[in-house]
């Protein structure tokens, strides 16, 4: 009894597609080692344009789409309505993951509520119990600790951005349009008033971003931060801060990591001028690689990084920065 | 319009956690509990400034909890909530957040409920499981992710405001709905002395979880824990030494290249 593993697309950003490609990664790695599975692909939106035909090579093996003015904009009522009805067209037992976008951590309730078996967010690594469901590890307090959970069939997870390799591009898999039933959910939907841009930026946003590069008090003060933006665009990361710095109104809150203010678990983590105090750590400890930058050889960040310059982050910064941008241009150490 | 606001007790970020015994969830002992989670203060901040605005009637508040959670309770009600509802576990019922919220539905629909009220999630588990859930439960829409929130009361469409990935979205929404706050008001207000004394006086309802799950149609799934873990202990940074910050940024690079991979 080979298990179905659907994946619910989030096509509607740059940040959805990578994370659904992280889900059908880990969907395809599952069902490989416990003896294979079909992988299906759900595309739930209206006028889907030609999403359909770039979804087909994102390594599924059969997609299916719901385009239907209902589901026009993403409320996880109606989108749990559709992928329920694909679910129970789907061979059993079904495994539904889900990308580590907004979409997927918001349906990830909904969905598992509405299907009654188990459901749980944030995955750090799934495997399959034979018959009886999926063994999801998750991370607790913001990574100081994890737990495994054993979901029953038919089980839900929405996946831990950046903690899954991305599917690979494949051949073109079958694509088929599935019609939804007259009868929708109950109860009058939500009307679209306006949506307003991206703000542009050059940074990914912060809780999705591969990496991210943060600065504190040790930075000495905003006309500095030039230094920790370049570097932030020379890695292609997202740019982080220390609460000290967002009280002292040296930056933004959006870009606060701890306890108060964003989780993220990059791949890589920067702190530069940052002391590491607890608040800060919950944040981010959970991140697969830290780096830490401070004059202080006993700051306490030094005790969760894996790498560590002790030296004064002004001097340290624009050299670092040039050898990062050598090493991605291929002519580097 | 009446609202709910749902708020939980977590154990403080500077606890130190242990594994109990049964090795499925950690040890309670030495831990400090918060009194709410930041996240349902933010919530519960955001749903008082409503009233003050005429936008409701009342705002009650529900914790699914063990018996401690009655003084997180008191303090909600010390900040300015009417009536509050307990719903109460045993320390050792481990409650799963899918099915808390299959909990939380029932004691929410016992309530009047035009808007209910959640932290973006807790502070412990992280899940952010419970408001679509609870919306699922309910039979009523659910929106995450929520930047802002206009009410105007009277039963009128709530505008709400929401963050993703594509831009921010600004929705009408009709009530009765669960909003699921990314960040509720900042700076919670303290309770003033006369109202802590005050609080005490409002009705705080107890009921034994059992009793409440009793009345939900169906048994709700769980998800049962089977293990909980702590990394093994981080043994501190590799300090790159160097006579040249030229020096020291080669050999960085070199180390997050070829050892770590993460470039
Ligand atoms: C309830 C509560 C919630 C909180 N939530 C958060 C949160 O969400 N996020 C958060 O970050 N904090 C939070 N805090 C605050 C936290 O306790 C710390 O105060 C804060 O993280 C310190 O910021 P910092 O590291 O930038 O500053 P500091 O602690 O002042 O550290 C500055 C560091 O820079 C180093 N330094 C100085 N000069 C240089 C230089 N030239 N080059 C390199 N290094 C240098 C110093 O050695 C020092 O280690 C919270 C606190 C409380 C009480």
């Amino acid at each position: 009894m080979s298990p179905t593993a659907l994946v619910v697309a989030d096509p509607r950003s740059p940040v959805g597609i990578r994370t659904t490609l992280e889900a059908l990664g880990a969907a395809r790695a599952l069902l490989d080692r416990s003896g294979g599975g079909k992988v299906a692909l759900a595309l739930l939106g209206h006028g889907l344009g030609d999403v359909p035909e770039a979804a087909k090579r994102w390594g599924a093996d059969q997609v299916l789409v719901l385009d239907d003015p209902r589901l026009a904009i993403f409320r996880s009522e109606t989108y749990a309505w559709g992928a329920e009805g694909l679910v129970k067209r789907l061979a059993p037992p079904v495994v539904v993951l889900l990308p580590g976008s907004t979409m997927g951590r918001e349906l990830v309730g909904r969905l598992s509520a509405r299907l009654g078996g188990g459901g749980t967010s944030e995955a750090l690594e799934l495997e399959l119990e034979e018959t009886r469901g999926l063994r999801v590890r998750r991370p607790l307090f913001g990574g100081k600790a994890s737990e495994t959970l054993s979901l029953p069939f038919p089980a839900v997870a929405s996946l831990r951005p950046n903690a899954f390799a991305p599917s690979e591009a494949s051949a073109a898999a079958p694509v088929e349009a599935v019609e939804l039933p007259k009868a929708g959910p109950a109860g009058p939907g939500a009307e679209l008033l306006e949506r307003s841009p991206v703000p542009v930026s050059d940074t990914p946003p912060l809780t999705q971003a591969p990496v991210v590069v943060s600065g504190g008090r040790g930075l000495r003060g905003p006309e500095n931060w030039p230094l920790l933006e370049d570097l932030a665009r020379a890695l292609g990361a997202g740019l982080g801060a220390s609460r000290a710095v967002v009280d002292a109104g040296w930056r933004p809150a959006a870009e606060q990591v701890g306890q108060t203010g964003a989780s993220v678990s990059p791949q890589l983590y920067v702190a530069v001028g940052i002391s590491g105090a607890i608040q800060h750590l919950v944040g981010m400890s959970s991140s697969r690689c830290i780096v830490a930058i401070n004059t202080d050889p006993s700051a306490p960040i030094f005790k969760v990084a894996d790498y560590g310059v002790v030296g004064d982050a002004l001097v340290l910064l624009p050299p670092l920065t040039e050898a990062i941008r050598r090493a991605r241009a291929g002519a580097g150490p | 319009m009446e609202a709910v606001v749902c708020i939980k007790p977590v154990p403080e970020a500077d606890s130190r956690l242990r594994v109990a015994a049964s090795g499925v969830t950690y040890d309670p002992e030495g831990v400090r509990y918060t009194l709410n989670s930041t996240y349902d203060e933010a919530a519960l901040e955001e749903a008082l400034r409503l009233k003050e605005a005429g936008a409701f009637e009342k705002v009650r508040v529900v914790s699914v909890g063990p018996p401690r959670a009655e003084e997180g309770l008191r303090y909600a009600l010390a900040m300015g909530g009417d009536e509050g509802l307990l719903v109460e576990t045993r320390p050792d019922d481990l409650l799963d957040p899918g099915f808390t919220a299959a909990v939380l539905a029932e004691a929410v629909r016992s309530l009047p409920h035009d808007l209910v009220l959640v932290g973006r999630r807790a502070g412990d588990d992280e899940a952010g499981v419970v408001g679509s859930a609870l919306g699922e439960h309910l039979g009523i829409p659910s929106f995450a992710f929520v930047t802002g929130l206009t009410v105007s009361g009277g039963g009128s469409p709530l505008k709400v405001r929401r963050f993703t990935e594509a831009g921010e979205e600004l929705l009408s929404v009709p009530p009765p709905v669960v909003i699921s706050l990314l960040k509720g008001a900042q700076d919670p207000r303290t309770p003033t002395l006369p109202n802590i004394l005050k609080a005490r006086r409002k009705p705080l309802l107890r009921e034994p979880w059992t009793e409440v799950l009793s009345r939900h149609p169906g048994a709700p799934v769980r998800a049962p824990a089977m293990r909980f873990e702590l990394p093994p202990p981080r043994t501190g940074a590799h300090l790159v030494d160097y006579q040249s910050p030229a020096e020291a940024a080669e050999k960085l690079v070199k180390l997050l290249r070829e050892e770590a991979k993460v470039l």
